[in-house]
């Protein structure tokens, strides 16, 4: 059913264009890319560009001069060093990671456990596998407008909790500071466990079934079984699934943001939430430019390392 | 180990089906795909559970034995090497799995890996191996855990054709170095030729023969298993048996008349080996050659008269007739083999 | 493999509790987009989990007809807003998969463009907030600020990363023999490319261009920004159902919701088989 391919990453190119080299080939080659490579460098370049230039000076979009002009408010270096000594900075940071240290593991164990329930065949399999399936598929921002309703001190979410302490329950979830983060981490699990529960799952089917039945035949018990020849046979499956949730859990907005629009106070502000607030309500573009490209060289930085080690392992 | 007894059957895919496999014997069981022979293995394994019948093992019913307690050694069709582990934990996994302790592990893998010459690459990761040190490891592995019986699917069906002959070899010294009793699936007639002590031949989900590679190429018990073993199989053709003046005769149409040792009168079909064929001038039959095809050694004459056709194999010193000339031969009354038309079983 | 009675009894129960929880979001929206303002607004001991007197008043109202209970009027309805979600994802959509497919087919057959697999990787790794400032100078450079073409152009770009992982994988599947033979008869590569590559990709393009629908449908952080009244999509939309004297119109919302659930939830299921390779960048095939 599933196939695992080895050339998970990019490494293409070079060898293939030797292949295939005519003259009317390539410049064919050219053509077909060139409309993705203008978009990349409209989205990339140019921005990265102008986000350099921008975050050198105290430029916001209220002053009155275009951003090319933004020279005018030239302040060097000072942005990055506010941003080193921005406690709301740090503390946006230091909560996304703590949002990414819970909901990340959470959704890997619910997702794995489903997965072994799913591995073989049963009765109703195809129709409990698709309804598992759409939390994922509902839009986010959806999702975070579920959440809210189902978090009222009023709502569903207390009712379930006085039928079970015999007792009317009215908690206020979402002003609370500690629950308002429990209660969006809940969010974000219910709505990606799923994506996990998809991945580790076509991973284990991949599995190749007579490694399995041969440890059963050499006396291996079902633990062993599952340790020894599953999981590491489905490392690189793993680690993608992960990279995947790391990565969307660190760019963490659309629910969080409806639910409690960051609030109450800081309690669930992401790094998403930070940049857009500094962006939207208090408009020091200049101070944003350079948080946003503190981010940007470090995800780049971090991800090309990552895969280049990825890549590495796999060969 | 004393015998291994099993009776079983499963639905559509294997019917009522008796073999005995004394121990340390090597069997094949052979036919073509979807016959039921790797129905049949993957119950003995405990794979599948048998609908009806039984499978024991020393007289002892393993019906509902869970596999992992059978002491089933397994060679899979690819081998199913872990290969994300190295040549030494793939050995050492049936023993760590049943709890046996380190010392006496790395000593038995030791054994092992010496008595397969498995040795010098006992630290390498399985992956990326040759294909004959694969077979090798996936024996070794099973051997080690020493199970009672041996069941190998169709293991060289995947190596390249001018390496099989090689591993055949292999296989059946392994065997015998072991004494062990294998079971082996095959679809090739050549491997359960040239390595088994006993073949049981089936085919839709029956046993039809179980013999001796020489039984069963001598004395095949129906035209199936008739055709099924040897390159080419045996030549069947439509006949009349009529009693003669000098003894028992085959009419056989078109080709002419050929004597016989036994047989009634009546419809039969009259059956004998394309090597058998012995090219004579006088020769009671006559065919008309169709092909020529020279393969080396050996000269394949395909053969046709009225509707029949049948082959034959020639030493390639032989002179043989032109494409569209009639070839004469004979055959020795002993070679010959006769089958009810009907049943299509050996008379 | 056989498993045990109590296995298959324990597996059943897991799977089961799991969904109660996992479905009651949905089943609670579901059922609040059809509760009559009376039960929607009801709350504590009042809740009622499934709508005593189902009613479409929350449907009607969102699109402006306000012969329910509310006795307010919307200023705005929400067909405007379901136009700009379908449009912008719609032609989000198309400039994804021209530009993903194009350049997918120029790397996977003539080596073009070796730069894009990791650079579109990377662009996906990026949070959407970390270069949307100078994207809202562009656009207001551009006057694309409010406007569904805007708003397409940068989900296109957003989502052409999956577009060409996707059709990437499935170009790298397809045996060159046939185009080869094409070839051979004397059709030009870009014949052959529109002609009889394409149209054995259907099957492909389609539900690529479905798993990009979803993910441009999805948005809401690109919209917020770029979108401030005319053009708002659906879920920016929703933050104003609520007004100053019933406070949180819950039904309106929900009611909403459901719409935009929907059908990425459909297509979702209808491209199951595909969602592994799409989510995975091509790593994982089905």
């Amino acid at each position: 059913m599933t196939d695992m391919t080895t050339d998970t990453l990019p490494d293409d190119a070079g060898d293939e264009t030797a292949l295939h080299g005519g003259a009317e080939e390539r410049k064919l080659g050219f053509w077909l890319t060139l409309p993705a490579q203008l978009l990349v460098l409209f989205i990339a370049l140019f921005p990265i560009l102008m986000q350099v230039y921008i975050s050198l000076t105290d430029w916001s979009p209220l002053d009155g001069i275009p951003w090319y002009q933004a020279y005018e408010l030239w302040i060097g270096l000072l942005n990055y060093v506010d941003l080193a000594n921005d406690p709301r900075f740090w503390s946006a940071m230091w909560r996304t990671c703590i949002v990414m240290a819970i909901c990340v593991p959470v959704q890997f164990f619910l997702g794995l456990g489903l997965a072994i329930l799913f591995v073989d065949d049963f009765r109703g399999k195809r129709v409990l596998y698709s309804t598992i399936l759409v939390p994922m598929m509902v839009v986010p921002a959806v999702a975070g407008y579920m959440f809210f309703m189902l978090f009222q001190s009023g709502g569903p979410v207390n009712d379930i909790l006085s039928f079970f302490a015999g007792r009317p329950v009215t908690i206020a979830w979402l002003s609370d500071p500690d629950l308002a983060l429990f209660a969006t981490i809940v969010s974000d699990i219910w709505q990606w466990t799923p994506l996990m529960f998809l991945i580790l799952l076509a991973g284990m089917v991949s599995v190749p079934q007579d490694q399995q039945m041969a440890a059963v035949l050499l006396g291996a018990s079902w633990t062993r079984r599952f340790f020894t020849i599953v999981l590491p046979r489905m490392k690189t499956i793993i680690i993608i699934a992960i990279a995947i949730r790391v990565i969307e859990n660190f760019k963490v907005f659309d629910n969080f943001y409806i639910m409690t629009g960051g609030g109450p106070g800081v309690a669930t502000e992401t790094i998403s939430i930070y940049i857009y607030k500094v962006t939207q309500q208090e408009l020091i573009w200049g101070y944003v430019a350079a948080i946003a490209l503190a981010i940007l060289i470090t995800l780049s930085v971090v991800s090309a390392l990552a895969i280049k080690k990825l890549r590495g392992a796999q060969q | 180990m004393q015998n291994l007894g099993k009776d079983f059957g499963a639905f559509t895919a294997l019917a009522e089906m008796d073999l005995t496999i004394g121990s340390g014997e090597f069997v094949a069981l052979l036919g073509p795909s979807g016959c039921g022979k790797s129905t049949t293995m993957n119950m003995i394994a405990g794979m599948l559970d048998p609908s009806h019948g039984e499978i024991r093992f020393d007289g002892r019913n393993m019906n509902g034995v869970p596999m992992a307690k059978r002491g089933v050694g397994f060679v899979f069709q690819n081998y199913a090497i872990f290969t994300h582990m190295t040549v030494r934990d793939n050995l050492a996994y049936g023993l760590k799995s049943q709890g046996v302790g380190r010392a006496e592990t790395n000593r038995r893998v030791g054994e092992i890996a010496e008595l397969l010459q498995l040795t010098p690459m006992l630290d390498r990761k399985a992956a990326g191996l040759s294909v004959n040190i694969l077979q090798r490891l996936a024996i070794g592995r099973s051997a080690v855990v020493e199970p009672a019986i041996f069941l190998l699917d169709e293991p060289l069906s995947n190596v390249d054709a001018a390496f099989r002959a090689v591993m055949r070899a292999e296989l059946k010294s392994l065997q015998r170095q072991f004494k062990q009793t294998m079971v082996y699936v095959t679809h090739d007639q050549l491997e359960a030729m040239t390595m088994a002590d006993r073949i049981a031949v089936m085919d839709h989900g029956k046993l039809l023969q179980v013999g001796t590679p020489l039984e069963v190429y001598n004395h095949p018990a129906d035209t199936f298993v008739a055709r099924f073993i040897g390159a080419p199989g045996m030549n069947l053709l439509k006949g009349r048996i009529t009693g003669a003046d000098t003894g028992l005769v085959a009419d056989l149409g078109a080709a002419g008349h050929c004597p016989v040792r036994t047989g009634q009168g009546g419809d039969v079909l009259f059956g004998f080996r394309p090597e058998q064929v012995h090219p004579d001038a006088n020769g009671p039959l006559q065919m008309i050659v169709t092909t020529v095809e020279r393969i080396g050694a050996r000269t394949i004459l395909h053969l046709a008269a009225g509707d029949m056709t049948a082959k034959a194999v020639l030493d390639s010193e032989t002179p043989v007739p032109d494409q569209g000339q009639p070839f004469r031969f004979a055959l020795d009354a002993d070679d010959v083999r006769l089958f009810d038309a009907e049943t299509e079983r050996a008379l | 493999m056989q498993r045990s009675l109590s296995f298959e009894i324990f597996r059943y129960a897991a799977i089961f509790g799991f969904l109660a929880l996992s479905l009651i979001p949905t089943i609670w929206m579901f059922s609040m987009a059809f509760k009559p303002i009376a039960e929607w607004q009801a709350s504590g001991a009042d809740l009622t989990w499934w709508p005593k007197n189902p009613t479409l008043d929350n449907f009607r109202f969102i699109f402006g007809e306000s012969g329910s209970d509310l006795i307010v009027a919307l200023e705005r309805t929400a067909g405007r807003p379901i136009l700009a979600s379908l449009l912008s994802a719609t032609f989000g959509t198309l400039i994804a998969m021209a530009a993903g497919t194009a350049a997918a087919y120029g790397l996977s057959r003539f080596g073009a463009g070796g730069n894009l697999p990791l650079a579109l990787i990377q662009l996906r790794i990026f949070p959407p907030m970390a270069v949307m400032i100078p994207v809202m100078i562009m656009w207001a450079f551009l006057g694309l600020i409010d406007t569904w073409y805007g708003l397409a152009l940068i989900y296109g770009i957003v989502t052409m990363p999956f577009s060409f992982w996707l059709m990437k994988t499935f170009f790298d599947d397809l045996p060159r023999e046939i185009e080869d033979a094409a070839l051979v008869e004397g059709c030009s590569r870009w014949r052959v490319f529109l002609k009889i590559t394409l149209p054995m990709m259907r099957p492909a393009l389609a539900s690529s261009a479905l798993f990009v629908f979803i993910l441009n449908w999805s948005d809401y952080l690109i919209a917020l920004l770029l979108t401030t009244r005319d053009w708002v999509t659906i879920p920016v939309y929703m933050a104003s159902l609520s007004s100053s004297m019933t406070g949180q119109l819950y039904g309106a919302k929900a009611a909403l919701g459901l719409i935009a659930a929907v059908p990425p939830v459909i297509m979702g299921i209808a491209i199951q088989k595909q969602l592994v390779r799409g989510l995975t960048f091509g790593a994982l095939k089905e």
